[in-house]
């Protein structure tokens, strides 16, 4: 696979020979196992919008985060982005396969979560299924979205985990329920919208519509591939002597 | 094998600044094909000087040029140019094989099979090709990294201490490895610190100090330059104030300084000095109990060379 699609290849390996992916295994069963204790007592206590909580506002960014800010701050951080610099190839086809990468596996992981979680709630006798398929879609969407910003963060930053985890908790969490301007660059109100729409539910009051959903998450993934990609165009290599 | 071309690297009134700190300042050389040794102690600007040859970095004043066309922002160039960074790392979780499939494919190489074995086996590592990066040591490491970087048969080499963590079967491998290249018609740029490696091994040297170009040309003529400065040498003696001015009666001596610690000898033709030195002793019958150059260091003859 490295010769037929070499940047692809070498980010799977990269991103999947480490711990942090039974770690993220582990993240996106927290749901599973939560709702299908519950429900296995009998008990009902998740709805269908309750995936906010349970998918969209927890499990989706933190893995979003760690894959998108491993996919290339590792090899910044390494040094290891000195081979693929050094080669004649366009530095967007780098970001591109970087990405598509990180985000294949977030939407892969969080959409699996999504829909299992449903069936677990379903033990109880109500019927989530479609639910978990709508807010899995909507989460995986958004994981592009959200890969591709931590992705252009670690451009930037060394720091991007750390501004990714703020950005998530500060500027989504606190501000997202306090001034509603800034709903309108939020990853997590637009998959929302996005999730709402097609479980059924409908807009929320307060929330985005879908429409405006759909544009926020295409243009947070172009401007941030355009940004990363600037940025590597430029990145000069500093330190030795 | 043969390489076509006969590559050039060019420098022209290069300097790069990180702030208020100057890390080159106002370097030109040129570079033809064979091996060139750049050629200073750790922090004087050698790996600067490689990342901006290699297009890693922007020069904040000059032009970089390798045939002709200028490095930073220019992919294309990397069809010409193979590097070998200093940074040891290199992805643990592939084989080496992997690494320099990975550097064939990038290069977008037809008939990759190949180039990648004949890389291979170039820096003799075929037979641990299948091994993990991770499990290599720190001269295959190296190699690795050297076969990656010539898989695709590259006119220009540019290898930022390569040396480093070689046993000493290791070096003699790699030199001769080197020197193959380079009689291939390659132009090979390296950086070293040590002064015997580049001595055994370069054609011409470029020595750089403090950001600047100290000296420029084959290395005998830079060799002589360095034994021809002044030497200053700490002599202890039997009898050291007598002993002081017999030499300074000497033509070669030109400051003698006398403290507790003995004599300060200072001399400006280094052969010449230690000829006669024994004479003086065994006329005077005064006895040696030490001698030491004081400023043998290469940091000393860097700082010579640039101050000359």
């Amino acid at each position: 696979m490295i010769e037929r699609l070499p940047l692809v290849a070498l980010t799977l390996r990269g991103l999947l020979d480490r711990k942090r992916t039974w770690l993220m295994l582990a993240l996106a069963a927290v749901p599973v196992l939560l709702v299908g204790l519950a429900a296995g007592a009998g008990h009902r206590v998740v709805e269908a919008h309750n995936f906010n909580l349970l998918i969209v506002t927890t499990v989706l960014p933190l893995i979003a985060l760690v894959f998108g800010t491993a996919a290339l701050g590792s090899e910044l951080e390494e040094g290891t982005v000195v081979y693929l610099l050094t080669k004649p190839v366009r530095r967007s086809r780098i970001v591109v396969a970087k990405v598509s990468v990180a985000a294949g596996l977030t939407a892969a992981l969080i959409f699996a979560s999504s829909l299992a979680t449903g069936l677990a709630a379903s033990l109880s006798g109500n019927d989530l299924v479609r639910a978990g398929t709508a807010f899995g879609v909507a989460s995986a969407l958004g994981g592009v979205a959200y890969v591709a910003l931590f992705l252009a963060l670690s451009a930037f930053t060394t720091r991007a985990l750390a501004i990714g985890l703020a950005y998530v908790m500060l500027w989504e969490g606190v501000l997202g329920g306090l001034l509603e301007g800034t709903r309108m660059l939020s990853v997590r109100q637009a998959t929302l919208a996005l999730g709402r729409e097609w479980a059924g539910l409908g807009p929320s009051r307060e929330g985005l519509s879908y429409e405006q959903g759909l544009v926020i998450l295409a243009l947070f993934i172009v401007v941030a591939v355009s940004l990363a990609t600037w940025r590597l165009s430029r990145y000069q290599l500093r330190g030795g002597d | 094998m043969t390489v076509n071309g006969g590559s050039r690297i060019i420098l022209d009134h290069v300097s790069r600044w990180y702030g208020n700190v100057v890390a080159v300042n106002d370097i030109s050389f040129e570079v033809a094909p064979g091996i060139t040794g750049l050629l200073g102690p750790n922090g004087a600007g050698k790996s600067t000087l490689l990342h901006m040859i290699a297009g890693l970095l922007q020069p904040s004043a000059g032009v970089v040029e390798v045939d002709g066309a200028p490095t930073w922002r220019r992919p294309q160039v990397y069809r010409q140019v193979g590097l070998v960074p200093e940074r040891e790392s290199v992805y643990p979780y592939l084989t080496g094989r992997e690494f320099v499939a990975l550097n064939a494919s990038l290069h977008g190489l037809p008939l990759r099979e190949a180039a990648i074995s004949r890389a291979l086996e170039r820096v003799e590592l075929a037979p641990a090709a299948d091994r993990r990066v991770g499990t290599y040591s720190k001269g295959m490491r190296q190699r690795i990294k050297l076969a990656g970087a010539l898989v695709h048969d590259p006119p220009v080499l540019v290898l930022d201490e390569p040396f480093n963590g070689m046993d000493p079967r290791q070096r003699l491998q790699m030199f001769e490895l080197l020197r193959t290249m380079a009689n291939e018609g390659r132009t090979v740029l390296l950086s070293s610190h040590i002064l015997e490696e580049v001595e055994r091994l370069a054609d011409s040297v470029l020595v750089v100090y403090a950001g600047r170009l100290a000296a420029a040309g084959d290395f005998r003529s830079i060799r002589r330059l360095m034994t021809d400065r002044p030497h200053v040498f700490s002599v202890r003696s039997s009898d050291d104030r007598r002993l002081g001015a017999l030499l300074l009666a000497e033509d070669p001596v030109f400051g003698v300084e006398l403290d507790a610690s003995g004599l300060r000898v200072r001399t400006s033709d280094f052969g010449a000095f230690t000829r006669l030195l024994p004479m003086v002793l065994q006329s005077s019958g005064i006895r040696l109990l030490e001698l030491r150059p004081t400023d043998d260091s290469l940091e000393s003859v860097f700082a010579y060379l640039v101050g000359r």
